[in-house]
């Protein structure tokens, strides 16, 4: 009886431990999304500052960096110039779109103003676009192919090395 | 004449490019299945199937307990979805389709998650059956001698019964 029961209790115990093994060992920047493989939710946003409407069937034919961001987060800060040099230097081969997420538009100008642009930001009013494409908090990068399909996500603030891998795949 | 017509085809270009169009559900889950709801119904049922839903950005709260921001916007396109006719299952799926089953508080049975049904059902099974195999042991010992033998027994308590009973047993 005892051997049974040490011999059931370790074996529970591997389970755990294994589950436990396999889910710290996992990257959690790699957020698995069901969108990836799929279409690109189709969207017209308003672009801040300039009040054209920027609509993502238009962008069809090279690969788009989509980054929904706002001011109120940290990370979203450290990433900006990162997106912004790689967007002077890739663009037009690339587009680069910012997305707002849960911002105002009169807080977003400042900061682009203070910290520079490169690529079009637009609003997301009620987030409907960010709900559509998952958004759990920002910041969060997705990766179109020229076809308009999703092929990676990013989630947290990328280095240049994380967009040219991303891009990669988007360029197959 | 031709100048009045394409004039009204430069306008209807240029308002349709101007346009504002976000995500519809429609992309996702096709047209509404279901009866439109409106009034009373519609906030009931609002609740209801927000209260299935996880809110992405809290700790373990449904969109209908959360007041962040988040969760408030959901919970308006839940209503929305619902005024437009579309059924609680595909509701269901299209906030799926987007955040992955993470967002269902009531986890499918299907994959990995077939763990979180089974083992609660294992776990009780296997109590069930130590204290089973428990009983049965103590079933199997030897009886204990009965109280009676083990008085008998003590000269101490054979003595006062007989000075109890005057000798006689």
């Amino acid at each position: 009886m005892n051997r049974t029961v040490l011999f059931i209790g370790l074996a529970i115990a591997a389970v755990v431990i294994g589950i436990l093994f396999v889910g710290l060992g996992k990257d959690p920047q790699a957020i698995a999304s069901p969108l990836v493989g799929r279409p690109a939710p189709e969207f017209a946003l308003r672009e801040v500052g300039t009040g054209n409407t920027i609509d993502l069937a238009q962008l069809r034919g090279r690969p788009v960096v989509l980054n929904f961001w706002a001011t109120w987060c940290g990370p979203c800060w450290e990433e900006h110039p990162v997106l912004v040099a790689n967007a002077r230097m890739l663009q037009p081969n690339v587009q680069f779109v910012g997305v707002v997420f849960q911002d105002s538009e009169e807080k977003i100008l400042n900061f682009l103003n203070q910290r520079g642009s490169s690529y079009p930001t637009l609003v997301d009013d009620k987030g409907k676009t960010a709900i559509a494409y998952g958004i759990g908090g920002v910041p969060e990068t997705f990766f179109l192919d020229k076809n308009g399909t999703i092929v990676a996500k990013y989630v947290g603030p990328m280095s240049s090395d994380d967009i040219r891998v991303n891009l990669q795949k988007a360029m197959k | 004449m031709i100048k009045r017509i394409l004039l009204v085809l430069l306008v209807a270009t240029t308002l349709s490019a101007q346009q504002l169009k976000v995500p519809d559900a429609e992309q996702f889950v096709g047209g509404p299945k279901g009866l439109p709801l409106a009034g009373e119904s519609l906030e009931r049922r609002t609740s209801e199937v927000s209260a299935l839903l996880r809110c992405p950005v809290c700790q373990g709260l449904s969109v209908a307990d959360s007041p962040s921001e988040m969760a408030v916007n959901m919970k308006g396109q839940v209503r929305e979805l619902l005024a437009r006719g579309y059924t609680e299952e595909q509701i269901l799926k299209y906030f799926e389709l987007s955040y992955g089953q993470f967002v269902l508080l009531k986890p499918k049975f299907q994959g990995v998650n077939t763990l979180v049904w089974l083992l609660p059902i294992l776990a009780l099974a296997l109590g069930v059956a130590v204290v089973w195999m428990k009983l049965r042991k103590l079933e199997q010992a030897p009886a204990a001698k009965p109280a009676a033998d083990a008085e008998e027994a003590d000269p101490y308590l054979a003595k006062v019964r007989d000075l109890v009973n005057g000798g006689k047993r």
